[in-house]
């Protein structure tokens, strides 16, 4: 009985287990071995053992081609942007502010009482637009003779420009991260909300009998009842934010300057990408595996961090 | 601070969309409620108890009508502004903060008007008089110790409780390091000589704004002779007293450091009740308090509610709807039914004597035994028996009779023989003290009649002949349930 029950079992989980083996367990550790092998090669496995050197190269320490005297510092480098600088930038700012901005942006919400499922519908909307879509937007609106360069014109007299061939870094870094946190609001803000509809409604006519302003009842009772989700917000963009690369595509559809030459928008994974899709396919593999490597290894740090200061910090 | 319903009237607006009538949860309610009593607000659920005691708080507005606290109207007044404590039914402690926290958070919105004092000078001479006694304080520090060791705030609180300082003096104290030093009096003569140091900047500091130091009244400022009233913030120091007070008047110090989580429910009670407490309000409202209770903690807790309001002398409103609760512990009970006031007074008064069918029914344990009955040539009859005879004219009429369940005699003791109720005994259930009857009749209007006698009695099973107590029978009407006076 007993033993034809657990059969069953394991035939109706079969399916998903033998999808996530073949697609996600099975690259997970093929990317860690493959982050080992010296000069692997994709079509035919051949590779030349067990080795640090791929490390060493994605970390700019080591040269790819011994004694040319060149060393890869897209990936991280002391003196210009690079992917793991870029990612790092685009986390620790988009995050946090977009966090803020969600949090009030869902208690005003919540607080209103008119118009609230129509404000709900609105903050919504960008959610459910392609994010493709909305970097063309953004892209038109950051242009040249986009509505923002022209307002900024009149007011500061200069411009943020995006269009190809008048771009800075700064100026392409403020538009990216203004569109991250832009697209990033309206699933933050769809949590928020849900998690304030369960907090207790007496506990706000406690701290308003108690005299509490309301600024006072957001800052010492609504958000820390609602620090499981923003415990879960928080970790989950944090990944998100890390693994960044549709929004440098979705607003530039490019990565380099107008030299064509530096990586000024690299953010890890469009590094991982390019090692694995540029015209090095078949040799760049392990460099490709060792950056996936070193960016899980980052995230994971971050996740235990953050795991180990919401046990203060989160009720439930 | 006395209480005034004047009219207060609340309609919860319907839903015409959806064929959902307009409800009216209060209807003209007038009620007096004298300063320092206890009101229990009695009725079964959904007949309105709550929702005057939130259009009291200021939470609900009251459709009309009127709320004044002493001759002031604070109908229009929010809250905060009523200067109310209310309790609520499932506590509603922030489950986030400690108790500690908690009874404080209503603290550090409050702003109070008073003569100006100058609290550093305070300060100091509390910090000179405590080091006076150096000794004692060494012993409660060493006293104070966890398996040989001496932390900071055990210490600190072990210092505040005892010599009754705040935590910050108390910690302040502490840090002199009194039990460590070779020589603690120097360490204290030392600490004296800065304190008074500290003192003189202090009066140099007044002196320099234009006042000076009141003789009288330690600590009192006066600006060309005369005390100045300001509004302020309260100080830590004064938030910690308060605390500490609260928490002793509840009976729960040893929690404050706690987590309401991690405290039972009477004890999360009872902290409900010291954050109402600690501000001082004028009125204490507390909704449905001993719902969450066990039944032995509602009989302590409710108590202890009487003690607390005994203590402070808080006009304090009490809704519940356990008759047993508000008879035990109110001055003075509101029965109420659908939003309206049915009867209001002392509770055995209210008892002895209700003026309706309802009140009759809805107080005592076990209830009132009802039965159909009609009068006949001024004679009161339940079925063919003549029970009760009126000196009054009474006309002939259909009535519904109400017998507590006290007011049974057995026949054969009763001085007239002829005025009796036959009921027939099912059961007998004996109580010690006394015995209960449970009876049934043909003209019964609630099942099962329980009857108390004395337990002397011997009682079995089948018919028995009752003669009846007369100030125990209530004789209603059958169309206005009133009392029909015999």
């Amino acid at each position: 009985m007993n033993k034809s029950r657990n059969y069953r079992a394991w035939l109706y989980l079969a399916p998903v287990l033998i999808l996530m083996g073949v697609f996600t367990f099975f690259p997970l550790i093929n990317t860690i071995v493959i982050s080992f092998l010296r000069d692997y090669n994709v079509t035919t496995g051949a590779n030349k053992g067990f080795t640090f050197f791929n490390y060493g190269v994605v970390l700019g320490i080591l040269e790819k081609n011994e004694g040319s005297g060149f060393t890869d510092n897209s990936f991280i480098s002391w003196n210009s942007p690079s992917a793991l600088s870029n990612t790092l930038l685009i986390t620790f700012v988009t995050v946090p502010i977009s966090i803020i901005i969600s949090l009030v942006i869902a208690i005003e919400i919540n607080n209103i009482k008119v118009l609230k499922k129509f404000f709900q519908t609105v903050f919504f909307m960008p959610y459910v637009t392609n994010i493709i879509a909305v970097g063309l937007v953004f892209s038109v609106m950051f242009s040249d003779g986009g509505i923002f360069n022209r307002l900024f014109k009149l007011m500061f007299n200069s411009s943020i420009s995006i269009s190809e061939g008048s771009t800075s870094w700064g100026a392409s870094m403020l538009v990216l991260c203004l569109y991250v946190i832009w697209t990033a609001l309206p699933y933050k803000i769809l949590i928020f909300l849900s998690g304030l509809q369960g907090i207790d409604k007496q506990y706000y006519q406690a701290a308003k009998i108690d005299g509490a302003s309301r600024f006072k009842t957001s800052l010492r009772v609504t958000i820390p009842l609602l620090s499981p989700q923003i415990l879960y917000i928080t970790i989950t963009s944090f990944i998100g934010a890390f693994k960044e690369y549709n929004a440098v595509i979705g607003l530039f559809n490019r990565s380099y300057t107008k030299d064509q030459n530096v990586h000024d928008l690299y953010t890890v994974v469009y590094y991982i990408y390019d090692k694995i899709n540029g015209a090095s396919f078949a040799t760049e593999m392990q460099y490709a595996s060792a950056a996936a490597v070193i960016l899980f290894v980052i995230i994971m740090i971050f996740t235990l961090v953050q795991m180990r200061v919401s046990k203060k910090m989160v009720v439930y | 601070m006395e209480i005034r319903l004047d009219g207060l009237t609340k309609i919860f607006p319907g839903d015409p969309k959806n064929d959902i009538e307009p409800t009216t949860a209060v209807d003209n309610l007038c009620i007096t409620i004298p300063d320092g009593h206890l009101i229990g607000l009695l009725g079964p659920s959904g007949c309105g108890k709550s929702t005057t005691l939130y259009m009291i708080a200021g939470l609900h507005e009251p459709t009309s009508g009127d709320v004044y606290f002493g001759d002031e109207n604070v109908t229009s007044l929010p809250p905060e502004k009523r200067g109310i404590g209310l309790v609520f039914q499932n506590y509603a402690l922030y489950p986030h903060m400690t108790i500690y926290k908690n009874i404080q958070f209503p603290l550090t919105s409050l702003k109070v008007e008073e003569e100006e004092k100058s609290y550093e000078y305070l300060r100091e001479i509390v910090i000179q008089n405590v080091l006076k006694d150096y000794k004692e304080l060494i012993d409660i520090i060493l006293n104070s110790s966890i398996k040989g060791r001496i932390s900071k705030k055990k210490a600190s609180q072990e210092i505040a409780l005892r010599k009754h300082l705040s935590i910050y003096v108390a910690k302040f104290i502490f840090e002199l390091g009194l039990h460590t030093a070779s020589d603690p009096k120097a360490v204290v003569d030392e600490a004296i000589k800065n304190s008074q140091q500290k003192q003189a900047k202090i009066v140099e500091k007044i002196s320099a704004k234009g006042a000076t130091l009141s003789e009288e009244e330690p600590g009192l400022l006066l600006y060309n002779g005369e005390p100045h009233l300001c509004v302020r913030k309260i100080s830590k120091d004064e938030m910690d007293a308060l605390i500490r007070q609260a928490a002793a008047l509840v009976q729960i110090e040893k929690y404050l450091d706690r987590k309401p989580s991690e405290l039972s429910g009477g004890q999360q009670q009872r902290v409900a009740i010291a954050r109402a407490l600690v501000k001082r309000p004028r009125v204490l409202l507390l909704d449905e308090p001993l719902s969450n209770l066990d039944a032995r903690l509602r009989i302590q807790t409710r108590e202890e509610i009487r003690r607390i309001q005994k203590e402070t002398g808080i006009t304090t409103v009490f809704v519940t709807h356990d008759q047993e609760e508000a008879m035990s512990i109110c001055d003075e009970i509101v029965v109420m039914k659908d939003g309206e006031m049915m009867q209001a007074g002392h509770p055995q008064e209210i008892y002895r004597d209700p003026n309706c069918f309802f009140v009759a029914k809805f107080l005592g344990t076990p209830p009132i035994n009802t039965f159909k009955g009609y009068f006949k040539n001024k004679s009161l009859y339940i079925g063919e028996e003549k029970i009760l005879t009126s000196k009054e004219d009474i006309e002939d009429q259909e009535v519904y009779v109400g017998i507590r369940p006290e007011g049974f005699l057995m026949a054969d003791q009763a001085p007239e023989k002829d005025k009796v109720l036959t009921l027939n005994c099912e059961q007998v259930v004996t109580q010690g003290r006394d015995l209960t009857l449970v009876c049934s009749s043909e003209y019964e209007l609630n099942t099962p009649l329980k009857l108390i006698i004395d337990s002397d009695i011997e009682a079995k099973e089948g018919p028995i002949k009752f003669a009846l107590r007369k100030n125990k029978v209530f004789v209603f009407d059958k169309d206005t349930e009133e009392r029909i006076n015999f």
